[in-house]
């Protein structure tokens, strides 16, 4: 097979995830020829501070939806969190580990009460979530009595304000930074390398290894020079080495574990996994755990960013991070999606965004846009199943 | 076709066992013995209570009365995984697998293989997974194959080929033929046959005739929940017909 039927051949297997990669480019490739400040080391670095906690929420989001759930509070559950976490920091004094504690104990029992109602009492998360989008809201007003609370200032404001810069020195850019960046094209080309090995192993198919090494190359590109980007502003944030560790954590989760591929089967037939003997009630339980515990993070690394908690704080912060899904391939009945597939589609919406802000395009406008590409991206979904289904 | 010996120890025993639903009387005093290497076809009217022998049998719903042994022992098949655990496998009618994983992973469900990191052992599961469907002797373009991308029969075999994980000795296959095409049937036919060669002992729920005829040692009928009657497979058409209706 020459490289060219090749690679066509692997965009249409892929198509829903190639589909979304390109258009991902191609948004950056727009907004990068229609302004030139935005792909500025200063925007780069912006763009990932500012939607960090939609990415971080989207990771949670996507196991819920793959379960073929929905959850409507995370937004509140942000808010509830970074106020519980003020309360401790700011208006008792006590250190910034004792806040984010504090918050990811919230959490922690937010996702708990949330997976009792639905695993265990059998309440469809749609309902159980809107309640708790109300019951968390309410609550964030009593913690914080209607008023904001800051600000966090110290280590506490560096979560998602700090850079680490300078450890290994700088020339007008700096070092770890790209040494960082430099580790992690490593892991991916080695991971990739032994993925293809290991179908090649099973006598499965794979890309023609010049395009496996073109791949390669460009990934490595692109990735080095948003690192150099960084390392020519601030240095590398400490928000995204927490968003990397989560993601390649739950990347993990979702393909390899065992309860990764139980979340799949309860979202693809939910009978049928009870009858295979997979704990359903369980499943369900535990991602609602694990959403809370994630918005907890969110809520930190937002009430950091603000440096304060306000009793509005996250408003609608779910229905970005259900539209990060979506875009990035979830299907709305439930059994598909992916954790890289959600952080493209949250790139897009953060892409978007920004790219929209710099240009001074109105706020009407912006979210006019955004509703559009989720509905085109959902259509776009849909028709490619039925195109599946017809060439069955 | 082997009739099976009367004096051996049946692989799987029921005795008088009965079933209510409130008033309704699922089934009444029902006895079914299955050996290994035969397949026993159950076959009866709509809601002569085929289906709910089989749910009994699978561990899915347990009886008000009466007795279930296997291999001799006296058991109580308490849920789904108890009657894996104790050998006993089954197929239901369209809940069986899910479209959206591969075969690989249909065929593992509730029990995926670890390596020493507790993640999933994909490859051991794969070579495993192409090893049973070789047995069953069925064709598949590939174990990553998502379910959705299979035909119906291709589904059932999955359906079917996994009910050998951990070596069962008495297969359930509920319906399994229901929705296929003739030649979809007739490879399911032919796994059917093959569970049987491999050693096991098949219920065969189904109510095509013609079917059953073609793979079952043996026909027991249901009518109103209770036994009414049993067949060799040579037995005429008619004289099983008349059975499940009551006609004779």
């Amino acid at each position: 097979m020459n490289a060219i039927a090749s690679l066509r051949d692997t965009l249409t297997r892929n198509m829903r995830q190639s589909g979304i990669l390109v258009a991902f480019v191609a948004i950056v490739a727009l907004f990068a020829a229609l302004h030139p400040a935005f792909l500025s080391p200063t925007n780069l670095t912006n763009i990932v501070l500012q939607y960090s906690y939609i990415l971080i929420l989207a990771i949670g989001m996507v196991m819920i939806i793959v379960a073929g759930q929905i959850d409507l509070s995370v937004g509140s559950v942000v808010a509830l969190t970074g106020a519980v976490s003020a309360v401790v920091v700011v208006r008792n004094g006590m250190p910034w580990w004792a806040g984010v504690l504090a918050a990811l104990l919230v959490g922690l029992m937010v996702g708990i009460w949330q997976g009792f109602w639905v695993a265990y009492v059998g309440i469809p998360g749609f309902i159980v979530t809107l309640a708790g989008m109300l019951l968390f809201r309410g609550l964030t007003f009593l913690v914080l009595d209607n008023a904001s609370l800051s600000p966090f200032g110290g280590t506490y404001y560096d979560i998602a304000n700090g850079f680490l810069n300078g450890l290994l020195g700088g020339y007008g850019y700096d070092v770890f930074t790209l040494v960082i960046f430099g580790i992690a094209v490593v892991g991916f080309a080695v991971s990739q390398w032994r993925t293809r090995q290991g179908k090649i192993a099973y006598q499965q198919s794979v890309e023609s290894m010049p395009l496996f090494v073109l791949k390669l190359v460009l990934v490595a590109a692109v990735v080095m020079w948003f690192g150099y980007q960084l390392a020519s502003s601030r240095g590398l944030p400490v928000v995204l080495i927490i968003l990397s560790v989560l993601i390649i954590a739950y990347t993990l989760v979702t393909q390899k574990s065992v309860f990764g591929r139980h979340v799949y089967a309860v979202g693809g037939n939910r009978h049928a996994a009870e009858l295979s003997g997979v704990a359903v009630k369980k499943i369900n339980f535990w991602i609602f755990v694990n959403m809370g515990v994630l918005a907890s993070v969110a809520g930190i690394v937002y009430s950091s960013r603000m440096n304060g908690a306000q009793p509005g704080a996250g408003n609608m912060f779910e229905l970005d991070a259900i539209a990060a899904c979506f875009i990035g391939g979830a299907s709305t009945t439930g059994g598909v999606g992916r954790v890289g597939g959600a952080m493209i589609g949250g790139l897009i919406m953060a892409v978007m965004s920004n790219g929209m802000q710099l240009m001074g395009v109105p706020q009407s406008m912006q979210q006019v846009v955004k509703g559009l590409v989720l509905l085109l991206a959902v259509a776009f979904d849909i028709w490619n199943k039925k195109r599946a289904a017809a060439a069955r | 076709m082997r009739p099976p010996a009367p004096h051996r120890t049946p692989l799987l025993a029921l005795h008088e066992v009965s079933k209510y639903f409130g008033a309704v009387e699922a089934l009444v005093g029902v006895d079914l013995e299955v050996h290994s290497h035969e397949v026993v076809a159950l076959v009866g009217d709509n809601g002569a209570g085929k289906s709910t022998l089989a749910q009994i049998v699978a561990g899915v719903l347990s009886p008000d009365a009466g007795q279930i042994e296997i291999a001799g022992k006296p058991v109580t098949i308490s849920s789904p995984s108890a009657a894996n655990e104790l050998g006993v496998a089954s197929v239901f009618q369209d809940l069986a697998v899910c479209e959206n994983l591969d075969v690989t992973a249909n065929v593992f469900l509730g029990r995926e293989q670890r390596n020493r990191f507790g993640l999933m052992h994909d490859g051991a599961m794969e070579v495993e997974t192409r090893r049973l469907l070789e047995r069953l002797t069925v064709r598949i373009p590939s174990v990553r194959t998502t379910l959705r991308q299979l035909s119906a029969g291709q589904r059932q075999a999955v359906a079917i080929a996994r009910t050998l994980i951990g070596d069962p000795r008495i297969v359930v296959l509920d319906e399994p033929t229901a929705a296929l095409s003739v030649a979809q049937t007739g490879e399911v036919l032919t796994h059917i046959q093959r569970l049987r060669d491999l050693g096991l002992g098949v219920i065969l729920i189904s109510h095509n005739l013609n079917d059953v005829r073609a793979v079952a040692d043996r026909i027991e009928v249901l009518r109103h929940g209770r036994n009414n009657g049993s067949f060799r497979a040579t037995a005429s058409h008619e004289s099983i017909l008349a059975a499940i209706t009551g006609a004779a």
